[in-house]
Parts: C-alpha cells; structure tokens; sequence
C-alpha cells in the first residue's frame, strides 16, 4: 500500500516511478500508460485506472509531469484521450530515485546479498 | 476501437466513481478515468467476455476505495484547516469505510466461504433478475403507446372463452365508433403482404388499419407521417408506413425510402412514414400498417368479423362508464339487428390486460418459485453464518473487551454481510443476463406477448439492487444479532460450544428450508406430471414422416393448388401430399355459422360458429386421420354436388343419438352462404386442433372444389424416408409453377406438435430447474445442520461411544435428528403446497392442484434426500474417538 502523502520528500513509490519511468523516452495516454508498466514488469505491477489517477493527481501537483497541450503527431486517435509528459524536476526525481536504487543494490552486492553486477539480468529481483 | 458503447459495467464503474470521489478530484480527473476503464474493460471483454469485464470492474474497486479514502480525508483537511486528523468517532462514512475494508478483508481471509456464498447468491438473483425482467417486460411495464392506460379492448363476448373478446365485422366498428361518447374507436385487423426484396419474394405479416387506428394509439412516426382517416378512402391513392424493422431489412435504413413505392401483392404502395424501433402495440411486432379501404359496402358488412376494436376513453371518462355505454348501444343493436345480434355481449377491458392476461399465471408462478430459490438461499447462507460465527466468537468477544459497542460489531458484521450480498448481486446480474438470453431464445416458440419489450434495463438493475440489499439484510441479521449479544466473556474462555440458541436457529431455518423446497417441489411436481400427461394425449394424427408448408397466394387462381399438390405428389419420396386450410392442432381457425337444414333454429336464435377447414380430398389419409363413418372426400365432389366431413366433436354436438350421414347443412348467414348446402358424407376422428390439452372442437371439412378460390394452404406431404429430404425439392416445385410465391413455415409435423407443447415444456423446465435448485440447497443445509450438530456434540458422543452405545445406535440418533427436521419442514411445506399451488390450477392438465399422488411422492423424495444427507455426518459421528473426545476438555 503506498499511502505516502504527495509533498513528503521521501522517495516515490514503486508505483509512482514505474509511471515516471514509462515517461521517460515517450509522452503517453493513460492506458498507454497501463500498458506500457505491465509489458516492461512482465504484468508484476498492474495499475488499474483509479491507481493510475491516484498516482497522477500527486505527479502533477508535484511538478513531476504535466499533461500535454498539444497532442503528438500520429495520435489522431480519440479526442478524450490525454497525453503527459515527464517535466524536467519529474525527470531528476526518477533519475536520482533510480541512482538510489542503484545505490542500495550496490550495497546489497558489497554484501554478498546479490551476485556481482554482469551476472544479474535485466530484473534483478526476479533471479 | 476507443469510441466505447456505454456497457453497464462502464455505467457501473462511471456511477461508483460519482459516489466514491469528492467532487474536486471527480471533477478533475473522473471523465480520465472512465475513458481509461473503457479501454481497459474493451480489452478484458474482447478476451474474456463479458465476465473478464465484470472481473476489470472487480479488480478496480479496491485501488478506487483507496483513492476515495484518501483524497476525502484529504480534503476534510484541507477543508478544515486543520493539521490534525478529524477525530474518527464522529465521522459516519469513515467508519462505514472502515467497516468496508474490514468486511473485505474478512471476506478473503476465508475463501471458500466467499465463494460458496457469492456463487449461491448470483444464482439465485440472477434467476430472480431474469425472471423479474420478463415479468416487467411483459405485465409491468406500461404499454409504449401515449396514455397508455387510456386505451381498452373490446367487442363482442367470444362464445368459446368466457371473458374473452371476439373480434367484429366492419359494420358494427363502424356503429360503435358513431355512437360512443365515452371513447374514440378505431380497429386492426391482421395484413400479410408479399413483396420482393433482395430477389427473394417474402411475406410480411403487418396490421391493416380501420378507422384511424394509428392517430388513436398516440405515437409518433420516426419520420414521415402516419396512416390516417383519409387513406382509407378508396379513391385514394394507396400508401404504407413501414416498421423501423421492414425499413432496415428493405431499405438498408435510407431516409429516401420516404415517397418510393413498394409493391405489395402486386399493388404499388407509396411509402409515407416509418415507424421507431420500439413501436409495437398489440403484444408484437408488425411489418407494415396499411389502411382499410372499404368501400361503402363492405362498411355494411355485419357476417365478415375480422377486426379487434381498440377504444381510447375521452378526457374523464371512466371504464365503467364506457361498459354502461356499450351495454346501451348492445342492447340498441339487438333490437334493430336481431338477426346478427341476439346474444350480443359487449367487453371492455384495459388493453394491456387484453394483451398479457394470458400469460400472468404463468409469469407469477415463476416469479414466485425465484422468489422462494432466493429464500432458501438466504435460510442456507444464514446457517453457514451461523456456523462461521461460532468460530468468530473470540474475534468479536476480544474486539467487544477492547471497548466495541454491541451496535459497532451488529453494523461491522452487517457491513459484511451486505457486502457479499452486493458481490453476489453484481454477479447476479451476469448470471441474469445470460439465464435471460437462454430465457428467450428458448421462448421464442412460446408465443409470450411483448417478448420484444424484455430488457435488462435500469429498472431491473434497480430491482436487482434492492433485492440484494434484502437478501444481505435478511441473511445477515440474525447472526449479526445473536452473535454481538453473546456475552462475550463466556467465549473467551477455551472449549466453549455453540449456545443452544445458535442450534435453534439453525434447526428452524433448516425446517424453512426444507418447507420451501417442498412448496417448489410440488409445483414442478405437478407441472411435470401435466406435461407428461399433456404429452401422452393422441393427437389424432400420425406425426411420422410428415412434412409440412404453407403458400399463400397474392392473387385468386384456382388452378395453382391442385396442380402444386399434384407436383409435389410426384416427387420422389412422396407417398402422398394434400393441402388444408389450417393445420391440426395449431389453433382453432376460422368459423362460420354451423346451420342444420333439417332442423332450423326458431327466429331470434343465432346459430353457433363452429370452425371449417378446406382441405383436398387425400387429407385424411395423408395426415392419417380415421375414418369412423360413411365414406372420405373424393375428387368427384365438385362446387356443383357440395358434400363435407365433419368430425366426432360435432356430431356429439348436433347429432347425438341420430344419424349425421345424408343429412344437409350448411356454413354462414342465410343471405352469405360459403355454398349453397351440403351433405355430411363421413364422419372422421378429432384431432386436438385448439392445444393438446384441450377438448376438440366441432369442425366441418369442405372440399377444395367447393372452396377453389381459397387463398392460402398448407400442404400436407407423408414421405417414404426423412421428411426433411424433400426440402429442397418442395421449394423447387412451387417455383417452377411460380417464382415470387415464398413457401413458409416449412416444419415436420413433429416440430409443429413439439411447439404445441413448447409453452407448457417452458414453464416447466424453468420451475423445475428452480425446484432441483431449492433441493440440492435444502439438502445441503441439512447436511451442514447435522454436521455441526456432530461437531458440538463431539463430548456428548465421546462419552455415548465410552458407555457402550453402538454405531448403529449412534447413526439412528444422528439420522433421526435430521428427519425429525425434514419431517417438520415437510409438514409445513404441504400445508403451503396446498394454499398455493391453487393458484396455479389453471397451468395444470389432468391433475388437480392438490394431487395427492404428487404431494406423497415429493414428501417422500425430501426425506429419502434427507436420509442420504444425513448418512455422512451420522458415519462420523460413530467414529468419535472417545478418549480425544473427553481429553480435549
């Protein structure tokens, strides 16, 4: 459960940086958005509309995303759709949240806990 | 692909959003949500179906609670200004939404309860969701005309159903409508036409209207204009308004099709309005509407009765006053037409009862058995409350300690108990909608009025929500009560057994139960011993290898049926083929006056109708009805010689004691004879043409010679092999001799005795799967009952075993508990049994509503089932180990 209020400074939840991750390289619909966390964790994360939107409201009350005014060229699709796009904080936020987690998995191996980096696959938890 | 239909998930997914969001974040985000749902609920549906959308739905539901949760109590704060939490005692929803997610998690922590439970309950509200849709469809529902409670049927009193209304001649409508002050009058009568469409000729049957018929009923054309008094000039030019269905299948729904015209039997007909979809008006659907085009004539006419009046009371008017009226202008006829009118009786009745009265017994005593499934269930689910209550004791007897109030935990429980009914419900409704659509495909031969008025609307789902909320209230109370009661520091303590109050309980709506299931029992017991009997009545025809289709002609020729009998005589596989105007046991048919020359009625008295069929003279042999008397009709009787047929029915009725043979007679009023007059030359055997389960009626058989310009048949055609192989070259024959005649309603003789049956087979396949339902139920809450009688009563046996009692006398006690059970439930169910299965006396043929040999024998199948579901709890009961039994103290 990721009760974690909007304006706390600690770091997003897993939910919250899948969506600023999907963000990353392309502006997106919300169910694209769906889509687009389930095919990257294999269908581990699954968000459904009302998560979705729980999560959006505070992205962008945050600052982190804004949503688009224009729509991207070759979306003439449905006009109710909505596209956002990740906001320069938004991208700092993911990138020093995956620096993060990049930190504590390298703790993790000075430890032992993970095999040395080159074994791992691309998800890591998951061996 | 994203331009979503609204489905009812989405509705129901659009409305929680409305209730559950506060309206900010409603505002902000909610038209987001719901297009994002509907993406997501269109994939689930493409690769699941309907039930993957109910389960996108499912998995929404707690993400959305959280949502809701937090972004309230954000606001309240925002609100509020305040830094701190709003103390929760004071806050309804709060608590409400904590009860919620309690019950949830309390739901899942035992599963197969749950799903037990849910599944159970979407049975038997989805049985009550679809039964309830066709009941609203048909006898709720106003009729979709303007004022609907305005219109009435009426007409002459039908001489064959008390009550019944008959249909009249252009004549009397015409009086009827000049003389009544109280209502307008218009009327209907019956239309087919043939037109050709797509290269297929095809018969459409529509509805001609008389006197302004359309105007009266009240509703708009889609577009266009509607049929009215000045079309039914003769001098005027002929014109049709189609149905939006004929406009869709003819015209592919042009807005052109407006001014063409459409040839119908030959005639041009301008097309002048098309109706809307949902335009229906006497019970089902109609092709066309055309006016009458009576000549001045015709509008005399007082033999010819055709036409159903259809009245529509004036501002004010009452229904009585219509019935005084009509008395008045009866009694005025009477007297100046003593000829037609001596037994005149004028009806008048609301039109939709007219229209649906028929099938109201019918529909109520299914809606009734659903009813009663869904009690069972709620008996049943309170019993395995009961049960799962004991093991929640301490639960609650610890959350009490810490300061619960008596109320807080009755609420907390209820709040579960409602939510499993609302689980169930929303299931329900899946459930529903697929028992309707198996409903009416399989009613589409039952003839139900208005079938097309049947939906899953609003109102249903409405229904199917209330009906939740009471079986959740009425399944969750009493435990939700005795339980937070409890004294709570009894429970606490190790080893404490259900109270005795808890096995009262049980045992009572055990003995609920089992009465109910055997209410159900004995009306699908005695609607299957009807149809069984129903089943076993002779026809009065050989059905084997008989194949059956009608043509009608568009235009008088006399000479095509006989040379369409004689060429599919002729095929190969034909042992023989005849032609009847109508066929056996379809119906009564048409009538005329049944008139004995040698022994007129005396002046004032008017003949009775009896009903005629026109038939070639190898009907009977073909059909394989008997000859019992005198000689069959022969191809030497001509128009010139007439002679007739008649069956067994009618000589009883005319001719009791005498001898009907030679004897002249003949059909219709003395100035409108269907021929001059006839001999009876044989008598035949009856055949059951008004229903199997009814008495035959006095029929007259006329040669097609004496009849040749009669304009529809169906033919006749016995086979050497599979009827069905002949088909094809049936349909060949008749094109050869033209190809714009559709041949319709081709069927096997089989088929057409199946569907005589198919109302009767469909109300009781329907109550008899409800009754097989109320039994498993009923069985298993005997079985759970005995089962945890055992269980409770682990010590007690224990200590029975030790002192010496054998298995034997161990499973008598234990089986002789659950009989004793039955026995009560029984005795209460045959004392209801016999209050209501009177109302259903008139479904019944051949037994009476209290039939004994049913009664006994569903008294016995419960307590055989309540001894089998006995026999496992009382196995383990002999298994006690006594020395565990007495250690777990």
């Amino acid at each position: 459960m990721s009760e974690n209020q909007s304006r706390s400074p600690g770091p997003p939840s897993a939910q919250v940086f899948h969506i600023l991750l999907s963000l990353v390289d392309d502006d997106l619909h919300g169910y694209a958005i769906i889509q687009d966390v389930a095919a990257r964790t294999d269908g581990e994360v699954r968000l459904t509309a009302s998560t979705l939107y729980a999560a959006m409201k505070r992205l962008l009350e945050s600052g982190w995303i804004e949503e688009r005014t224009t729509r991207p060229a070759g979306a003439a699709d449905d006009p109710r759709r909505r596209y956002y796009r990740l906001t320069k904080a938004g991208r700092e936020v993911a990138r020093a949240e995956a620096r993060r987690l990049e930190q504590l998995a390298a703790m993790a191996r000075a430890k032992r806990l993970l095999p040395p980096l080159g074994v791992v696959n691309a998800k890591g938890s998951r061996a | 692909m994203i331009d979503y239909r609204l489905t009812s998930v989405l509705r129901a997914y659009r409305a929680a959003l409305g209730i559950l969001l506060p309206a900010d974040f409603h505002r902000r985000f909610a038209h987001q949500m719901i297009a994002v749902f509907a993406e997501v609920e269109a994939d689930a549906r493409s690769t699941r179906g309907a039930l993957g959308a109910v389960a996108a739905l499912a998995a929404e539901l707690p993400g959305l609670a959280r949502l809701a949760i937090r972004e309230r109590r954000a606001e309240r704060t925002r609100r509020a200004h305040l830094p701190q939490n709003p103390p929760r005692s004071g806050n309804v929803l709060d608590s409400f939404v904590q009860d919620i997610r309690f019950a949830a998690r309390s739901l899942r922590r035992s599963p197969a309860f749950t799903l037990v439970a849910v599944l159970t309950l979407a049975l038997g509200i989805g049985a009550n969701t679809a039964i309830f849709s066709v009941v609203d469809g048909v006898l709720l529902r106003p009729l979709p005309l303007r004022h609907p409670e305005q219109l009435v049927a009426f007409g002459e009193q039908a001489l064959s159903v008390p009550g019944a209304i008959s249909v009249t001649s252009p004549a009397n409508l015409f009086d009827w409508r000049r003389s009544s002050h109280t209502m307008q009058v218009a009327g209907f009568a019956d239309r087919s036409g043939t037109v050709v469409a797509h290269g297929e000729p095809q018969l459409l049957v529509g509805t001609q209207s008389i006197g302004g018929l359309m105007p009266l009923l009240g509703v708009p054309p889609l577009f266009g204009r509607l049929l009215v008094d000045a079309d039914e000039d003769p001098a005027s030019p002929p014109v049709i308004v189609l149905s939006y269905g004929t406009w869709r299948d003819l015209f592919g729904e042009d807005r052109g099709a407006l001014g063409k015209s459409i040839t119908m039997d030959g005639t041009p007909r301008a097309i002048v309005g098309v109706m809307p979809p949902d335009f229906s008006f006497f019970g089902g659907p109609s092709a066309f509407y055309v006016p009458a085009r009576f000549d001045a004539e015709f509008r005399e006419n007082r033999d010819q009765y055709f036409i159903q009046p259809v009245g529509r009371l004036v501002k004010g008017a009452t229904i009585e006053q219509v019935r005084a009226e009509m008395e008045t202008i009866a009694a005025r006829l009477r007297h100046d037409w003593p000829v037609f009118n001596t037994n005149l009786k004028i009806v008048v009745q609301p039109l939709q009862e007219t229209i649906v009265g028929g099938s109201r017994t019918q529909l109520m005593v299914l809606m009734g058995a659903v009813a009663f499934v869904l009690l069972i269930t709620c008996a049943n689910l309170g019993n395995l409350l009961l049960a799962r209550a004991s093991g929640r004791r301490r639960e609650i007897a610890v959350r009490q300690a810490l300061g619960a109030g008596h109320g807080r935990v009755a609420r907390q429980l209820l709040t579960e108990r409602l939510l499993l009914a609302f689980i169930g419900g929303a299931l329900g409704l899946v459930v529903g909608k697929l028992f309707l659509d198996l409903l009416l495909a399989a009613q589409a031969t039952t003839n139900l009025p208005r079938a097309d008025e049947i939906a899953l609307d609003r109102r249903v789902l409405g229904f199917a929500f209330a009906l939740s909320t009471a079986a959740g209230l009425l399944f969750g109370s009493v435990p939700a009560w005795q339980l937070s009661r409890g004294p709570s520091s009894d429970a606490l303590r190790d080893g404490s057994r259900g109270s005795s109050s808890h096995q009262w309980t049980r045992s009572a709506l055990v003995v609920a139960e089992v009465a109910l299931a055997m209410v159900l029992l004995t009306g699908a017991g005695l609607l299957l011993r009807s149809f069984d009997l129903l089943q076993r009545v002779d026809p009065g025809v050989r059905r084997e290898q008989l194949l059956t289709f009608s043509v009608r002609l568009p235009k008088q020729d006399p000479t095509f049926f006989p040379r369409a009998v004689e060429r599919i005589r002729a095929l190969p596989g034909v042992r023989s083929a005849a032609l009847v105007s109508q066929l056996p046991v379809t119906g009564r048919g048409i009538g005329a006056w049944f008139n004995r020359i040698d022994r007129p009625l005396p002046a004032g008295v008017n003949p009775v109708g009896e009903a005629y069929r026109v038939v070639t003279p190898d009907f009977f042999e073909t059909m394989g009805i008997a000859l019992q008397k005198g000689r069959r009709l022969e191809t030497t009787d001509t128009r010139e010689t007439p002679v007739v047929v008649v069956n067994e029915a009618l000589v009883k009725k005319y001719y009791h004691g005498e001898e009907p043979l030679g004897k002249p007679i003949y059909l219709g009023a003395p100035d409108n004879r269907l021929f001059r007059q006839g001999q009876i030359v044989g008598v035949v055997s009856d055949t059951r043409d008004a229903g199997l389960g009814s008495d035959a009626l006095p029929t007259v058989y006329i040669p097609l010679a004496v009849m040749p310009t009669w304009p529809a048949f169906f033919f006749v055609v016995r086979t050497r092999q599979d009827p069905a192989s002949i088909v094809g070259a049936a349909r060949a024959a008749i094109r050869e001799l033209n190809a714009t005649l559709p041949v319709r309603n081709v069927q096997t003789m089989d088929e057409v005795l199946s569907e005589a049956v198919a109302p009767a087979r469909w109300s009781t396949t329907l109550l008899g799967v409800f009754a097989g339902v109320a039994l498993v139920i009923a069985v298993l809450g005997v079985f759970g009952v005995l089962s945890y009688i055992v269980t409770q009563r682990t010590r007690e046996l224990g200590i029975r075993i030790a002192l010496g009692a054998t298995p034997r006398q161990l499973r008598r006690m234990v089986v002789g508990r659950g009989l004793g059970l039955v026995l009560t439930g029984i005795v209460f169910g045959l004392a209801g049994a016999a209050v209501l299965t009177r109302f259903m006396a008139s479904l019944l043929f051949g037994v009476t509503a209290t039939d004994p040999v049913t009664f006994i024998g569903v008294a016995a199948l419960l307590a055989a089932a309540a001894v089998i579901a006995s026999y496992l709890p009382a196995r383990r009961a002999t298994r006690v180990d006594p020395i565990l039994a007495l250690r777990a103290e």
